[in-house]
């Protein structure tokens, strides 16, 4: 039964160090806050699955009934496969709960952490920030 | 008892999520044996290929890979790069604009890479998923290294190698000055020379170790290393950065302009009018 554990556990970080790759284009200071995490809930209105990084945008409705319409940022395609993402993943039409950092300019932008999709799936996004953490802890 | 159940149900639960979540190509990690043995060619040199990828990690601070010594031996110039560099969060890291990762930094750099033995025409080729779909060609014919003012300065410079036992050597000059040796603002000159030495001590690791000698950015040589881990069963994809590269667009410059917006053709530097 301890084998079982050690087993899980160790299979379980050999995936989280060999998931790194996906965010590393650029610099995440120059652009995000990490002191500025958002967290979103909103519609997809558009996804671009595109290198180097994957955007997709959403509609949020804030409590003054405006709608903000958010761009937020993944790693690249290849990466988010690498972490079980498909390009159907997320579809417009969607409502997706994204956790992430915003941009330092405070304009409607983000770097996304993790998506959690309609179904409950939680899928992370393979976050230069994430990325980097992991390789200096 | 029941907690320790428990808990072996929630690990199983976690290996199950893990499992599903990750790529089919992970398979292999999961085994607690040690690393199968170095490949080797019949005749007994070093396979560094197989069914797999060499799945690199992000090394983002030279200064942490050092061997043998403490601090870069920065020139005052190369330091107060580093140091500007930094304070303006590396925002304008070459890379950042889809430029290849020229030297050292193409093996610290996370997307994944092949090395491709043609042992009939004597050369390695290395296939880079990241930077701009760029390879590398090193040549093991015997050529001599040339003289880094015949060759036309790239990205890659120009790399001769050999084995020497299960070690191979590569030695590489004709560099240009358009990449940063490192993501944390690590710069150099074209007097740049490289030797790294690579060896494949099991299946799953790749040792990578580069001296980087530039007497016009650093008072001695000196050298950096990391492991690289294999990821059987996994291929390379295409990755053509240049296609979205929404970063440029909000990229702004110390002074708080767009860099690539409102800009008269006359004022672009020279290397961008042709």
């Amino acid at each position: 039964m301890k084998a079982t554990i050690t087993f899980a556990l160790a299979v379980a970080g050999a995936v989280l160090i060999s998931t790194q790759q996906a965010g590393a284009h650029h610099s995440f200071a120059a652009e995000f806050d990490a002191n500025s995490p958002i967290d979103l809930t909103g519609t997809v209105t558009k996804v671009e699955w595109a290198n180097p990084h994957t955007f997709f945008y959403i509609d949020v409705s804030e409590s003054t009934g405006k709608v903000d319409n958010w761009a937020l940022e993944l790693g690249s395609p290849n990466g988010l496969m690498r972490r079980g993402w498909t390009r159907n993943s997320m579809k417009i039409g969607d409502t997706v709960t994204v956790a992430g950092w915003r941009a330092k300019d405070g304009s409607l932008k983000g770097n996304a952490r993790s998506v959690t999709l309609p179904g409950g799936e939680k899928l992370f996004a393979g976050s230069s920030n994430d990325a980097a953490n992991e390789k200096t802890d | 008892m029941m907690k320790t159940a428990g808990f072996v149900a929630v690990a199983q639960a976690l290996l199950l999520a893990t499992l599903s979540a990750s790529a089919q190509s992970r398979k292999g990690q999961e085994s607690h044996d040690p690393p199968a043995p170095t490949p080797r060619f019949a005749d007994g040199t070093v396979d560094l290929g197989g069914n797999g990828i060499w799945d690199q990690s992000w090394i983002t601070d030279f200064g942490k890979q050092l061997v043998g010594i403490k601090e870069i031996p920065f020139l005052p110039w190369t330091k107060a790069m580093y140091d500007y560099n930094a304070a303006t969060k590396v925002a304008y890291d070459p890379q950042g604009f889809c430029l290849p990762p020229g030297g050292p930094r193409m093996f610290g750099t996370p997307y994944p890479s092949q090395l491709i033995q043609d042992r009939d025409r004597k050369r390695i080729i290395v296939i880079f998923e990241g930077g701009a779909h760029v390879w590398r060609e090193i040549y093991l014919d015997g050529r001599k290294l040339p003289d880094r003012e015949s060759v036309n300065p790239t990205y890659f410079g120009y790399s001769v190698g050999h084995w020497d036992g299960d070690t191979l050597v590569v030695e590489t000059t004709g560099f240009n000055e358009k990449t940063w040796l490192n993501f944390n603002g690590t710069m150099h000159t074209d007097q740049l020379k490289t030797t790294e030495r690579i060896t494949r001590p099991n299946r799953d690791t790749l040792h990578y170790e580069a001296v980087i000698d530039d007497p016009g950015a650093y008072a001695a040589p000196w050298t950096v290393a990391w492991d690289i881990k294999w990821l059987p069963d996994a291929e390379l994809a295409e990755y053509i950065c240049q296609e979205n590269n929404q970063f440029l667009l909000d990229l702004k410059d110390d002074f708080g302009n767009r860099f690539f917006e409102d800009v008269p053709v006359e004022q672009l530097p020279a290397s961008h009018s042709h």
